[in-house]
């Protein structure tokens, strides 16, 4: 392990975007990291709003078409070396909005979040599970700390 | 200041004039996360459409669909046994309870306070938790269906004890956070006398729900529904509309939910929970109100061959923008956020059908 990795491994900036989802999967976000039952602050996960200093970032909902811009100019702000996780059902398929089963596709929607910035680990979920979000977290770790 | 910012809990601009550090005038605009749910149920059949309402916002979501259920339900003339009313009562007012937690939750965030912030996050988890036995999930519950609730919602002598145990925990742990929060004199200074909203603009804005209330006025259209009538309660009000009594009047409603609960826990009527003995038909556009957690939630529309159309929804953070808008105007610019986070906006639900047309 390099000083960078070793560095990066005690402070772990997340950072969450919410591209026009229901809300529901963001509180639940904030609420992995915040709130004391879940606490990702154990595993040295901070919440971040600036992503400047953002290592992950959590996107949740289908991303508008307002949207899609501003999500992927944060893409870009991020220092590399960076990962994407895309939070609950809308962010991985577009979810009800996208009116899948429906005739007509909705006008609305430009995601899901695949079509627009690389993905590295998927939450399912509506809306996703403090837990699932941790272990989502947890699990590319390695991958953030291998990179040069 | 700013302008469409994703990395904002929610996305929407706020435009604030400013002179001297003062706001001069303030302009916050809507539509960013428009998804366009009403066109999306059109056509649909009327199940699965009430389903999709559940997904316009995460923080109300009970609420949305026991509303969108009550405008079939009176289209079709349907009643519903008492002890499903009394199950979607106590769900309703869980979520009230759960939603006015989160709001003190964020608006102590902002006042700088992170530790009453965690121990309200703490306390609201109780209420996750209760709604999760409930319904089945965190967040979407889905409990109210046409003809009464879901047999999965069914509360055993178990699940009672459960809610029991677990509303004794909120009422206690909220009233010891309400007694150190308003003995605080650091916060107290912070939060008294800014941004106030008067009586008159609020009624002139239209604003609903606690923002209303917390300028004096009087009412609650939990007061006017049927379903509420077997249950006492008292509606809350404040003097001065500023963020001292937008958050008191948070406290002192959760207190009330807790009492609603516990009647309808008392007085638990026996019998089933769902009427499945109702027969499709047309009818026109039916319209229903219901007192969502933030205001007055209104839905519309009408059905033909079993297939919603014509709908329409607006919900109160909608009413309560204007609100937002006129209490910065006069203010220092290090208020602004308090002003705006004071009417517990929820931009999620209020980007809704934007275009308004005159017939």
């Amino acid at each position: 392990m390099g000083i960078r990795s070793y560095a990066r491994a005690r402070a772990i900036h997340a950072m969450l975007v919410y591209t026009g989802g229901c809300n529901g999967c963001d509180i639940e976000i904030v609420n992995a990291v915040f709130s004391p039952k879940y606490d990702a602050e154990q595993y040295k996960i901070f919440l971040t709003w600036n992503p400047r200093e953002a290592d992950v970032l959590i996107v949740t909902g289908p991303v508008t078409k307002q949207n899609e811009k501003p999500l992927k100019e944060i893409y870009k702000a991020i220092p590399e070396p960076k990962l994407v996780i895309a939070a609950g059902a809308c962010a991985l398929m577009g979810g009800v909005y996208k009116n899948i089963h429906g005739d007509i596709p909705s006008e609305e929607i430009a995601g899901p979040v695949e079509k627009i910035i690389p993905v590295d680990a998927k939450v399912p979920g509506c809306a996703v599970r403090p837990e699932d979000v941790l272990s989502g977290v947890v699990s590319i770790l390695p991958k953030l700390l291998e990179a040069k | 200041m700013g302008t469409v910012h994703s990395a904002a809990i929610e996305p929407y601009r706020a435009r604030l004039f400013v002179e001297d550090e003062i706001v001069k005038d303030a302009e916050i605009t809507v539509g960013v996360n428009h998804r366009g749910v009403e066109r999306i149920m059109e056509g649909l059949p009327v199940e699965k459409a009430n389903s999709l309402t559940e997904k316009i916002c995460g923080i109300c979501s009970g609420v949305h669909l026991w509303n969108s259920v009550l405008v079939a339900e009176k289209g079709l003339e349907i009643e519903i046994p008492e002890r499903a009313s009394y199950i979607r009562i106590i769900v309703a007012e869980l979520e009230r309870i759960h939603s006015h937690l989160l709001y003190l939750a964020h608006g102590n965030e902002v006042l700088g306070h992170e530790t009453f912030s965690m121990r309200l996050f703490y306390i609201r988890e109780t209420v996750m938790e209760l709604l999760r036995m409930i319904g089945g999930n965190r967040v979407q519950y889905g409990v109210p269906i046409i003809g009464g609730v879901r047999p999965r919602a069914e509360l055993d002598e178990m699940k009672t004890q459960k809610i029991r145990e677990g509303i004794d925990y909120i009422r206690e742990k909220v009233k010891e956070f309400a007694d150190r929060f308003t003995s605080d004199p650091m916060i107290m200074s912070r939060i008294t006398g800014i941004c106030p909203l008067s009586r008159k603009d609020a009624l002139r804005l239209a604003v609903t729900g606690p923002t209303l209330r917390a300028t004096g006025v009087e009412f609650d259209l939990r007061r006017e529904m049927e379903c509420y009538d077997p249950f006492e309660f008292d509606i809350i009000t404040q003097d001065d509309g500023d963020v001292k009594s937008n958050l008191l009047v948070r406290v002192f409603e959760i207190f009330e939910s807790v009492k609603i609960i516990r009647q309808a826990l008392d007085n638990l009527p026996e019998g089933a929970v769902v009427d499945r003995s109702w027969e499709m038909q047309d009818t026109d556009i039916t319209k229903s109100y219901v007192e969502a957690p933030r205001g007055t939630l209104y839905h519309s529309y009408a059905l033909e061959d079993g297939r919603v159309r014509n709908v329409v929804i607006r919900t109160p953070s909608m009413a309560n923008i204007g609100a937002m808008q006129h209490a910065l105007i006069g203010h220092h610019i290090t208020d602004a956020q308090l002003g705006i986070v004071q009417c517990d906006p929820c931009f999620t639900c209020t980007d809704r059908a934007i275009e308004i047309v005159k017939i």
